[in-house]
């Protein structure tokens, strides 16, 4: 669990990297270095499109699923890792 | 009705408010003065009062009170005998009420004085005043009741009833766990053959689902908090978040922007400024701030399988007691990312590590306490997945070197430890080893062996070297069973050995390359056992020493100030072909060729592992012509230099105290070079890093055949 913490720690020390969010599947954050108002809302949101992403990919190709998801926006880049039970969601700015 | 109702609340609140009064007598005259101007008002609204309702008797008037007096003024009277009855039965005399919700604008600002001056005054209320109020006739009838009016008030103090009403909670679910079921829904339904039977269910079923889902929603954002800490401790988790963060991070250390645009702005530092004609440049630095501090590396190694993986192994920290005392650490050569892949930890400091060759996820450690450890990179664990006992079968003493021979399907683990003792293992079980041998020479004395090497595609035959000095070759099986001769030459321990191991044309597998502490290093032939040549350029001891895996004349040394040296055996024995000193001139322990023949990895007594790209030099530049060029000069006997060339080219390097020690040699003289050397350092000589020499063999533990070792 240290080394989970320490882990963050330094991710979120890296350059350009502006938060971190661990979201269960059903798009509870569980942890998160953003406040509390921001991640819900990231939360809820990424689930959904996660949701539809993986939809996409596995309609598309019923073998297939979904790895990673990258948006890239005016102003920073969200990277999420989905997995069964979990994602990753790291918001960074990727020109800092 | 509700007249009375209204009168009855009204005259409640006047009750409660009386009652609130501390001190009638302070105020007695401010009340009647209040008073008289309320009478002048009231008399005033009297009058307009009926001004109005001579006016509007039909009409709708404004306030709903005057068209109820209207019509129902006989009703009226009858409330207001029963409201006095009821006064009369508190005990109160009649006020007018507090809020007269319909009093017309200009009287306004008069009704508020006249219900404070009400409410303060308690007797003096002049008897037969009529009162002109417009919201409430029947309280004016009553206040202008002078019986009532001159009664004086009795106030007493009462209890003060608090109620709190707490805001009415708004429970609210949120629709967006809807849209998630209604496609989980459809995703099953494309999975189901039989369409008909999820349809009818679907209804239901979302509505079953939501209901389940707003109930869910509820508790675990109560539980949040514990239910929280519980998944981040939970197995899946971990195994989740290893396997992610790796990405994750990679990912993010890729810088390239995709939008850059190249019109109109300026334009940064282009990457891979490569630099033109230099052999050995920089490429990258491996080094990690909390695993390899304060660490030294004690061995290298590259994947087979990924060239870019390689893994370093580490020993101690001192100033971490509660780290791990092992750590190797996978770096990845191919992404920007800073840290390691894969992180591993062990009991013991990791002495030697090789990735397991014909086995992809393992990676072999052998240790200062004689265990071999293996690592699986398939879990998320940090710690071994397999390790040897520590017992009389398997290895005492560390261990230095591990190497895999054989092929796919049959091979082993070959592991040799400094009291002589080799031990083969299957790399899947590692609780016995198969089969152990002791190193005797001349089955007298067994042989301290600090380094290992098989020559390409044998896994018989094998070279070692030992810590007086000493190189023998030595077999597995066979007849000759064990160490075969003894080749002697070097003056101090054996550091390195490192055997031809590039295919070509020409088979120079009979060749092979060690390095000493004697400052040395030499090139051999195993059919003799004489040194075929001894290369001298070091100043310090070499601690390493590694052929090329592609260039047939081509090797890397490094020694104990910081230098990398690459000799071309086809170009001059004189002098390295390349060189470069790193930063802060640590010891280098450690060389390692990339299985490319492109990159060179050098770990440092610091904890650094330092890639350098090979230009020019390490191609295979018309193959035939080096591979000729290489047997001509390995055919060459001795070097020709003098004594006294060796001394001048030493003391122009290195410093007038050099000779000196150059005089003397042996072990014993090792250590007394060593002693003056720091004593040179000490009084400000030339930099050399402060961790122990003897990088690699800190703490080495002498067989017992050694009279007197040198103390370190």
């Amino acid at each position: 669990m240290a080394e989970v913490e320490e882990t963050l720690k330094r991710i979120q020390t890296q350059k350009g990297v502006q938060g971190i969010i661990i979201v269960t599947a059903e798009g509870i954050p569980i942890r998160s270095t953003l406040d509390n108002a921001s991640t819900v809302q990231y939360a809820g949101l990424i689930q959904q499109l996660v949701m539809k992403a993986r939809v996409t990919v596995r309609e598309m190709d019923p073998q297939n699923d979904l790895t990673f998801l990258r948006i890239r926006s005016k102003k920073n880049e969200i990277m999420i890792a989905p997995d069964k039970d979990y994602f990753l969601i790291v918001i960074q700015n990727p020109t800092d | 009705m509700c007249d009375r109702l209204a009168n009855t609340a009204s005259l409640e609140k006047i009750r409660r408010k009386k009652q609130t009064m501390a001190d009638k007598s302070d105020l007695k005259a401010e009340l009647e003065r209040k008073k008289q101007r309320l009478a002048e008002i009231r008399e005033e609204k009297k009058r307009k009062e009926e001004e109005r309702k001579k006016r509007d008797v039909r009409s709708q008037s404004e306030t709903r009170k005057k068209s109820e007096a209207v019509p129902e003024d006989s009703d009226l009277d009858h409330k207001r005998r029963e409201t006095e009855a009821l006064l009369q039965s508190i005990g109160i005399s009649p006020e007018p009420p507090l809020v007269p919700t319909h009093v017309s604008p200009p009287s306004k600002p008069g009704s508020v004085p006249s219900e404070v001056g009400r409410q303060d005054s308690t007797d003096g209320a002049v008897p037969g005043r009529t009162l002109h109020w417009d919201t409430d006739p029947s309280v004016l009838q009553l206040q202008s009741d002078p019986e009532l009016g001159s009664r004086t008030q009795r106030l007493g103090p009462s209890k003060i009833t608090q109620v709190d009403f707490q805001p009415r909670e708004l429970v609210t679910y949120s629709k967006e766990t809807q849209t998630p079921l209604a496609v989980l829904q459809s995703e099953d339904e494309d999975e189901d053959e039989e369409i008909l039977e999820p349809a009818p269910q679907l209804v239901p079923e979302p509505r079953e689902e939501e209901g389940k889902q707003e109930a869910k929603e509820a508790p675990p954002r109560e539980l949040t908090e514990e239910e929280k800490q519980q998944m981040l401790h939970s197995d899946e988790f971990l195994i989740f978040f290893d396997c992610t963060i790796r990405v994750m991070e990679r990912a993010l250390a890729e810088d390239s922007d995709i939008f850059f645009d190249y019109s109109g702005r300026d334009l940064d530092d282009k990457e891979g400024d490569i630099q033109a004609g230099s052999n050995l440049s920089f490429n990258r630095l491996f080094y990690d701030e909390h695993w390899s501090r304060h660490r030294v590396v004690t061995c290298l190694d590259w994947s087979p399988q990924y060239p870019e993986l390689m893994v370093a192994s580490y020993n101690n920290n001192e100033g971490a007691p509660h780290d791990p005392d092992g750590v190797a650490l996978v770096w990845n050569m191919k992404f920007k990312k800073t840290t390691p892949d894969y992180i591993f930890h062990c009991q013991s400091s990791v002495v030697s590590v090789g990735f397991a060759r014909f086995h992809p996820n393992l990676v072999v450690g052998g240790t200062y306490s004689g265990q071999i450890v293996l690592w699986d990179n398939r879990s998320h664990r940090r710690t071994p997945a397999q390790r040897t006992p520590l017992s009389a079968s398997a290895h005492t003493h560390p261990v230095y070197c591990v190497n895999v021979v054989g092929t796919q399907n049959a091979n082993n683990l070959i592991t040799v430890s400094t009291d002589g003792k080799m031990c083969s293992w299957s790399l899947d079980m590692l609780s016995q080893p198969q089969e152990s041998m002791e190193l005797v020479y001349n089955r007298s004395k067994p042989v301290a062996v600090t380094c290992m090497a098989f020559p390409a595609s044998d896994v018989n035959n094998f070279v070692v070297g030992s810590e007086e000095g000493a190189v023998y070759t030595a077999s597995r099986h066979g007849s000759k069973a064990g160490i075969g001769e003894m080749f002697e030459g070097h003056q101090g321990p054996v550091t390195g050995i490192s055997c031809h191991n590039a295919v070509g044309p020409i088979d120079f597998s009979h060749l092979f390359v060690t390095s000493s502490f004697d400052w040395t290093v030499k090139l051999w032939n195993t059919k003799h056992n004489k040194p075929l040549y001894s290369f001298e350029d070091n100043a310090d001891y070499v601690y390493d020493v590694m052929w090329s895996p592609v260039h047939p004349a081509l090797f890397a040394a490094v020694d104990g100030m910081g230098r990398l040296d690459l000799w071309n055996l086809n170009s001059d024995t004189e002098v390295p072909a390349a060189s470069v000193t790193m930063e802060g001139c640590p010891a280098l322990n450690r060389v390692r060729w990339a299985p490319t023949g492109r990159e060179v990895a050098v770990g440092d007594s610091e904890g650094r592992v330092w890639i350098y790209d090979v230009g020019e030099l390490g191609f295979r530049r018309g193959a035939p012509a080096q591979w000729r060029d290489s047997q001509q000069s390995t055919s060459e006997s001795g070097c020709s230099r003098s004594c006294l060339a060796r001394w001048l080219c030493l003391m122009l390097r290195t410093g007038p105290a050099s000779s000196a020690r150059w005089r003397r040699s042996g072990p014993i003289g090792a250590t007394l070079r060593r002693k003056q050397l720091r004593n040179w350092q000490d009084k400000g000589g030339h930099p050399h890093p402060t961790p122990p020499l003897h990088a690699r063999q800190a703490g080495t533990r002498w067989p017992p055949h050694v009279s007197n070792p040198p103390v370190c």
